[in-house]
């Protein structure tokens, strides 16, 4: 920006701010009306293809439209000059449990596939906004680990201010919780209940999967008459609960699974393939620096914690170089953070990375974008600065990947949903202070 | 002169064959903090904290003192030391963590493996956490390794008055040489969690109000007071009698002077361990967070004359000029800490940056056991909303030693102070900085832990 003049950068800036400002509550007030902008000026961290400095975006009905050096655009397009700040794409949580008002776990049932996080969501927790204004765009929000088999999991968009249907990620893919070790054994286990044992998690969890199989060849029996054209085949009792499960089996819901101990993650595995279905992620996955060659092998990801250890038994062999050495023998890896506080900072998080291993710019920004995003299979739609991806972006004020480095804007579908001038756009609930 | 030798930091990862030696040093230390010869790091950057950086700097440590440090070109260099190449490092004190469990807990999960507060009571300072450090804690080498040299061990916050801290130091042969200062300060908390009231009114036990906590917390200092009159009442008699025998020499009044004799009050530890807080000897850490809880703690040290140092105070942001007028240091947040409801996000992201532009001098803490590693992230952050770097960097190391009243030994890189110094690869406010080699007491600490153990076991 050294050929503009301060001056002319202030008053850009002070006009930025007024066009996106009035861009975002336009754009709250009427649905999904998009403004079509162009930023120009910014160091874009694309995550797939390097960095551009000097770069551009021309975002067009909330994509993605072009990105490089330079873009094309109609004449009268909104121009926003990032001055110089980085750009990366919005980040990606793909482990959280806010906006649920704290039904977060049916503790009732080891077994719960049936629970669908969406009847808990509550669109206007503060903590979606907080998290917004650390950068993040997108979440997964899973059911808790107390059950071996928990709910579905609901896909959000951080569009604070939004309607509840707004923020829902849409036909984002099917995800379900399932948990092992420490979690289940003991709530069960303190009611003396069975699981209070791993061997009882795991019987639990197969003990499931057999009546899935069985209830997954009834229908399967009954569907094949009905396209047999026999007339009187009588549908079997819809079962909600196996039904999920069925689904599960048939691999059209995604497996995520709280698991800390490397013995489980081998564990698990087995089952799946004794069952025929995949895992998507290993989550916390401490432990997976022990077995990474298996977790790589079998296409598993990891959605895992930058540092946190010692807080119970099975973190106890948790070290923070654990997401690079998995990173370096193929696994996908992402830094998530399962909590309504360092889902605020998952950049600093990601920062870590390089230090505890010595993980690149782009290995450590994709660790917080691309591979949680598919992790929660929208790799296809978020997660990066791709043409055709959704315009979900940061402008930074600072280095992204450090503790001094914040966000400024962010922008969702190509709306400015936080921005650092005017705290609380977009909602009533924040305010002034000093 | 003396060659420069290898920097330690330059080596490869320790080989296999080493890693029985590894498990044998992970509880070092096993003999005193002795320094053998002086140690001289030249070249980096040196960042002072109390007088500025110096590029291309060099410190001298002598004794376990920092015995020199100014510009390379300008600092002598003892004919015996050993000199090591720290250019392209940056070199400044070892940080200080104003609160801590260090020593006190392992898993916090595993209840066996914690000793953080006693619950049965909620004015209990005659519990010292010094009793309880476990020196060989397997989380100080890991807080350690990233360049935290010094902390507060203090009780978990579920009492009033949960007993007393000690300031430690994150290397020694055994807990007596890392417990620097035993019963260094108490913390006073009135934050409402400290209430008895779990469970409704069924199961709620007396404190279960703010007035409840309150009212026993006034008894328990007046009970204090008491108890030290009573005592001084008992050494004035005691004095008065031992001057009558003096000048009564007649053999007859000997045992009519030996009734006279006053009896000792009745020992009790409780009121004894807050006499030297009473007196004004020690600093009470004050713990709020709310401007109401704030007002009504402050309100009780006064009436008791308590020196203090307040402790949180993250939602207190509509009172800060009130905070600033009490001119007492504040140890902040931790920066992490939720906005309630109705604060903005960056309410307490903000706080240490208010603070410190109202004349109050901050330290950070981790108020953790495990994360207290992150501390310098903290700092860090704090800037991003305001805070000067200079000030940032104080507030994890000069002005918490001003605050543990240790500054004449630690705090910054200064000529006569403790050598507690850190070599990184960068600012040590960036959290991708890797800290290389620590020092403590002028002694190179083993730059490994169990964690590094792990890594190295399954990195074959």
């Amino acid at each position: 920006m050294s050929w503009i003049s301060a001056r002319t950068f202030a008053l850009d800036c002070a006009l930025l701010t007024l066009l996106l400002a009035s861009a975002a509550v336009s754009a709250q007030s009427q649905g999904a009306s998009h403004h079509d902008v162009v930023i120009k000026n910014a160091t874009v961290m694309t995550v797939t293809h390097g960095n551009i400095t000097n770069g551009s975006i021309y975002i067009k009905d909330g994509k993605i439209a072009a990105v490089g050096e330079t873009v094309n655009a109609p004449a009268g397009t909104t121009v926003i000059d990032a001055g110089g700040k980085y750009l990366t794409p919005g980040i990606v949580d793909s482990h959280s449990h806010i906006a649920l008002d704290d039904d977060v776990n049916e503790a009732t049932s080891p077994i719960t596939p049936h629970m669908m996080m969406k009847d808990a969501f509550d669109y206007q927790d503060k903590a979606i906004y907080r998290a917004l204004a650390g950068g993040v765009t997108t979440s997964l929000l899973l059911h808790g680990s107390a059950n071996m088999i928990g709910g579905q999991a609901v896909v959000i968009k951080h569009k604070y201010g939004d309607s509840r249907d707004a923020m829902l990620f849409p036909n984002a893919p099917r995800s379900i919780k399932f948990a092992s070790g420490e979690n289940p054994k003991r709530v069960y286990g303190s009611r003396d209940q069975l699981p209070s044992t791993r061997m009882g998690n795991f019987a639990v969890q197969r003990q499931a999967l057999i009546e899935a199989q069985e209830y997954m060849r009834e229908w399967d029996g009954y569907n094949d008459k009905v396209k047999r054209g026999d007339k009187d085949a009588t549908p079997p009792k819809r079962d909600l609960k196996l039904e999920a499960l069925a689904d599960v089996l048939r691999g059209k819901i995604m497996v995520q699974i709280h698991i800390y101990r490397a013995d489980e993650m081998l564990t698990e595995i087995a089952i799946a393939k004794e069952f025929g279905y995949k895992i998507r992620a290993f989550h916390h996955a401490l432990e997976a620096y022990k077995v990474a060659d298996q977790v790589a092998g079998n296409d598993i990801a990891i959605a895992t914690f930058a540092d946190w250890w010692g807080y119970k038994q099975e973190a106890w062999d948790a070290i923070p170089w654990n997401a690079v050495m998995c990173m370096r023998k193929g696994v996908r890896v992402a830094i998530k953070s399962d909590s309504e506080d360092y889902t605020r900072r998952l950049n600093q998080e990601a920062a870590k990375t390089i230090r505890y291993g010595g993980a690149t710019e782009e290995e450590a920004l994709k660790m917080i974008t691309l591979n949680p995003a598919w992790i929660i299979g929208v790799d296809d739609r978020v997660g990066s600065i791709d043409v055709g991806k959704d315009a979900d972006l940061v402008i930074w004020d600072g280095y992204p990947l450090s503790t001094t480095g914040v966000p400024e804007k962010v922008l969702i579908d190509g709306d400015v949903y936080f921005d650092r001038a005017q705290p609380g756009l977009g909602t009533t609930h924040y305010k002034e202070g000093e | 002169m003396t060659q420069p030798t290898k920097p330690v930091w330059s080596e490869r990862p320790r080989p296999l064959l080493l890693t029985l030696t590894l498990i044998l040093t992970l509880t070092f230390p096993t003999q005193a903090l002795t320094q053998d010869k002086p140690i001289v790091l030249k070249g980096g950057k040196v960042l002072t904290v109390s007088h500025g950086a110096i590029e291309n700097g060099a410190i001298v440590m002598q004794g376990g003192k920092i015995a020199a440090v100014g510009s390379a070109s300008s600092v002598n260099i003892p004919t015996d030391a050993q000199v090591i190449d720290a250019t392209g490092m940056t070199i400044y004190p070892g940080l200080i963590d104003s609160e801590t469990q260090l020593g006190l807990t392992e898993i916090s999960a595993e209840e066996m493996t914690n000793d953080l507060v006693e619950m049965s009571d909620e004015i209990m300072p005659h519990i010292h956490t010094a009793e309880a450090f476990h020196a060989e804690s397997v989380l100080i080498p890991v807080a350690r390794m990233n360049g935290i040299t010094n902390a507060v061990v203090a009780p978990d916050s579920g009492d009033t008055l949960p007993g007393q801290d000690s300031f430690i130091q994150l290397a020694g042969a055994n807990a007596t040489e890392m417990l620097l200062i035993r019963d260094n300060a108490m913390p006073l908390n009135f934050t409402g969690e400290q209430r008895r009231n779990k469970g409704g009114f069924e199961k709620s036990k007396f404190p279960s109000t703010r007035m409840g906590l309150a009212a026993q917390l006034r008894q328990a200092f007046l009970d204090a007071q008491d108890y030290q009159s009573k005592w001084k009442d008992y050494e004035r008699k005691k004095a008065d009698a031992a001057q009558s025998k003096d000048t009564k020499d007649s053999k007859d009044k000997v045992a009519k002077d030996k009734k006279s004799e006053p009896t000792p009050p009745k020992r009790d530890l409780k009121l004894e361990a807050l006499l030297p807080y009473l007196e004004g000897k020690k600093t009470i850490v004050l713990a709020a967070e709310s401007p109401s809880d704030l007002q009504t703690a402050v309100s009780l040290a006064n009436e008791f004359r308590l020196k203090f140092v307040l402790n949180h105070i993250s939602h207190s942001q509509p009172v800060l000029d009130y905070v600033a007028s009490l001119k007492v240091p504040v140890i902040v947040g931790p920066i992490y800490e939720a906005p309630k409801e109705d604060e903005r996000y960056d309410t307490v992201y903000s706080l240490p940056a208010q603070l410190y532009k109202r004349g109050v001098k901050i330290a950070f803490a981790s108020y953790s056991a495990h994360n207290v590693r992150n501390l310098p992230d903290q700092a860090g952050f704090a800037t991003a909303f305001g805070l000067p770097y200079d000030e940032a960097l104080k507030a994890i190391t000069l002005n918490a030693a001003e605050i543990w009243g240790v500054a004449d030994q630690l705090g910054s890189l200064d000529v006569g102070k403790t050598a507690n110094v850190v070599v990184a690869n960068g600012d040590p406010l960036d959290i991708k900085t890797d800290v290389k080699q620590v020092f403590i007491a002028g002694r190179e600490v083993p730059m490994t832990d169990r964690q590094v153990h792990l890594r190295d076991e399954y990195s074959k």
